[in-house]
């Protein structure tokens, strides 16, 4: 008997389907099927009362009962779908237009606060925020979606630039362990974010190769502390730094709409003051997000110095896009930069500078992703020795260890060609460089943030004298604050 | 599951029921196995009905599966104690965290680490360490007022023990507040309590 009921539940879960009759008919058992099956109906479990009728149907050629229950499940299972359904079908789908449109009948039809959450979280996908506050709103008064509500209704704030509001939804929502982790990180950089964000940076670390010298080669003598190589002269070209930096960011109308961005650096080293690096930025820019895409232009102006003296001042127009697509979020990025280095000596550096990379990142569990990123650059300098063509890709990846704890990694390949020959080296010069940084952040207290990094690179070239490789490890400490 | 698990499981029990009862067990645990969770309650459903009271647990575990959490709370008797097997009981804390019983899920976590493999121990902890972060924060009134709503209509509903676990989850929240909202009523099982009313004003 049992091997005919499992070749008969094979297509157990179609109410529609014709019943096979057992080659030994079991009106008993049918009868405990049945029972099944009634207690099933009345639970709401359609697919389980339907494997049960099928089965109480097999065993009793008699059992009419069963029949007449099959073949009402039937018509249900035919009926008109649910438009509820059909919304949940649309949205796992991201369609949500359509999807909206089929929680909106519900909601219509019968005031039902679960189609109003899913109608308020499509229309949140779609950028149309108005929309999806009032119906948010109205699910947040059912317990049961209170916590999914809050957290959305924290997107949607946060979007608007209502920093402080967004981050006490995200704080109410991370009540709930299954938005916990994400919901309570969420509300950390809500509270940091605002119309008006500023932030401090300063830190301390060693350079183990500040001019960038060749393995086993000293270029700066004096004192010992680098980490460069085994050579004897290795050890003098690293040296202890400590760095600042302070960016301000304006947004009047919240994440979407224009927006002023200013800040400075000061990167001091401890001996080689020689490499000593300072930087002022300005930067006015334009953003606009809907319905997962999003786009960005942005202009900025740099000046930067060396050693104490001007060393660069440039002009950059940005621009950059991103959709989702296939499980990934696609962007693509590119920027022009025109740079005019002020030391006589470097003014062949001078060009303009083109930059873009196409990237696909992946999310998983919650608040965490990885991507991968293929970049190029071309620089079109004065002299042909100094322009060059680089391409190459990297590998990033972002994990929320805990609310507190984060942790960044990325990991590179490139390969730099350029364009002439160059007599002092005796060749065209082709270099390759492998990149790779781990940051770590622990949140200390509301708006501090202590910082652990470390970055690393090889150089290769096929011009000995320009091989070099570095560590740079670094603590720090950062405040933010948004208003 | 884990299926094998439950297989072995199953294996250890069908002397318990009768044969036609033992015959249902097998074929729910192959429908399990090949994660055909309707079919195998229907049949677990079945063996209960023909003598085999320990078709009760796996019914349960396959009601977990096809997400009806509320439903296998009560079909697995309750959420206090320590089943005998430590696979059962991680499905128990599942369906007590499915339902938002938390405080019942950790309880029963607690008690699932040490006794599971590995893998399931694994879950066990991260299961146990979101629900110790969500029961960090003083609860709200209004979560205990929905708790409390829970436990009435799970009595309401024919479903006295998740109607206790409700009214118990609601209790330990309450007593958790300085100014104990509701406690009284929820130590009641749900029932109103003198001197306790439901507006959040001390009482």
């Amino acid at each position: 008997m049992m091997g005919a009921l499992l070749g008969l539940l094979l297509v157990a879960a179609d109410p529609c389907a014709p019943v096979t009759l057992a080659t030994a008919p079991d009106p008993e058992t049918a009868a405990v099927y049945r029972k099944t099956g009634d207690d099933e109906r009345a639970a709401g479990g359609a697919d389980t009362a339907t494997v049960a009728y099928r089965n109480a149907a097999a065993l009793d050629s008699g059992d009419a009962a069963s029949r007449r229950a099959l073949q009402s499940l039937c018509v249900e299972a035919r009926a008109p779908s649910d438009p509820f359904q059909v919304g949940l079908g649309q949205m796992e789908a991201h369609e949500w237009r359509s999807a909206a449109a089929s929680f909106g009948q519900v909601r219509r039809a019968d005031g039902d606060l679960s189609a109003a959450l899913l109608e308020g979280i499509c229309n949140y996908q779609m950028g149309h925020d108005a929309a999806a506050e009032p119906l948010l709103r109205s699910a947040e008064a059912r317990p049961e979606h209170r916590d999914l509500a809050r957290f959305y209704l924290g997107l949607v704030a946060l979007r608007g630039g209502e920093a402080a509001r967004a981050s006490s939804l995200f704080a109410a929502a991370a009540v709930n362990p299954t938005l916990g982790t994400l919901a309570a990180d969420l509300s950390r950089l809500a509270r940091l974010d605002g119309r008006l964000v500023v932030s401090f940076l300063a830190e301390s670390g060693f350079d183990t190769n500040v001019p960038l010298a060749p393995r086993g080669a000293s270029t700066t003598g004096g004192a010992t502390g680098g980490m460069t190589g085994g050579g004897p002269g290795g050890t003098m070209n690293g040296d202890g730094l400590y760095g600042l930096g302070a960016t301000v960011l304006f947004r009047p109308s919240g994440l979407n709409g224009p927006y002023l961005r200013g800040g400075g650096s000061l990167r001091q080293q401890l001996r080689l003051g020689t490499y000593d690096l300072g930087g002022a930025e300005a930067a006015a820019g334009w953003q606009v997000s809907r319905e997962g895409r999003g786009a960005i232009a942005e202009y900025a102006y740099s000046f930067r110095t060396f050693g104490g003296s001007p060393f660069l001042s440039s002009h950059r127009l940005a621009a950059a896009g991103w959709m989702p697509g296939g499980g990934l979020t696609w962007s693509a990025r590119y920027a022009a930069q025109l740079e005019d280095y002020r030391s006589p000596t470097l003014a062949g550096f001078s060009g303009l500078l083109h930059r873009a990379e196409v990237r696909a990142a992946l999310p998983f569990a919650m608040g965490n992703w990885v991507a991968v990123v293929y970049g190029a650059s071309r620089d079109a300098a004065k002299l042909g020795i100094t322009s060059f063509t680089e391409h190459g890709p990297r590998v990033e990846l972002r994990a929320l260890l805990s609310p507190r704890l984060r942790l960044g990694a990325v990991a590179g390949l490139s390969f730099r060609a350029y364009d002439a020959f160059d007599t002092v080296i005796g060749a065209t010069r082709t270099d390759r460089y492998l990149d790779a940084a781990a940051l770590t952040e622990y949140d200390l207290a509301s708006g501090w943030t202590a910082r652990l990094s470390l970055e690393g690179r090889k150089a290769l070239s096929n011009a000995p004298a320009l091989e070099y490789d570095k560590l740079v490890p670094m603590i720090g400490i950062a405040w933010q604050m948004g208003l | 599951m884990t299926t094998s698990g439950l297989l072995v499981l199953l294996g250890l029990t069908l002397s318990a029921g009768g044969a036609g009862a033992d015959e249902h067990l097998l074929a729910g645990a192959r429908h399990f196995r090949e994660a055909r969770y309707a079919a195998a309650l229907v049949e677990f459903r079945v063996a209960q009905r023909l003598g085999a009271p320990e078709a009760t647990r796996y019914a349960a575990v396959s009601l977990v599966k096809l997400g009806r959490p509320e439903e296998a709370v009560e079909a697995f008797g309750g959420l206090d104690g320590q089943g005998p097997d430590a696979l059962v009981d991680y499905y128990r804390a599942v369906a007590a965290f499915e339902a938002r019983l938390y405080v019942a899920a950790h309880r029963i976590l607690a008690t699932v680490a040490d006794r599971a493999g590995p893998r399931i121990g694994e879950q066990a902890a991260r299961m146990r360490a979101d629900v110790e972060r969500a029961l960090h924060a003083e609860p709200a009134a209004a979560t205990i007022d929905w708790y409390l709503e829970q436990c009435s209509a799970g009595r309401g509903s024919g479903r006295p023990v998740l109607a206790a676990a409700y009214c118990r989850e609601a209790a330990f929240l309450s007593g958790r507040r300085p100014d104990g909202y509701r406690h009284a009523e929820a130590l009641h099982g749900g029932g109103p309590a003198s001197g306790q009313q439901g507006s959040g004003v001390k009482p």
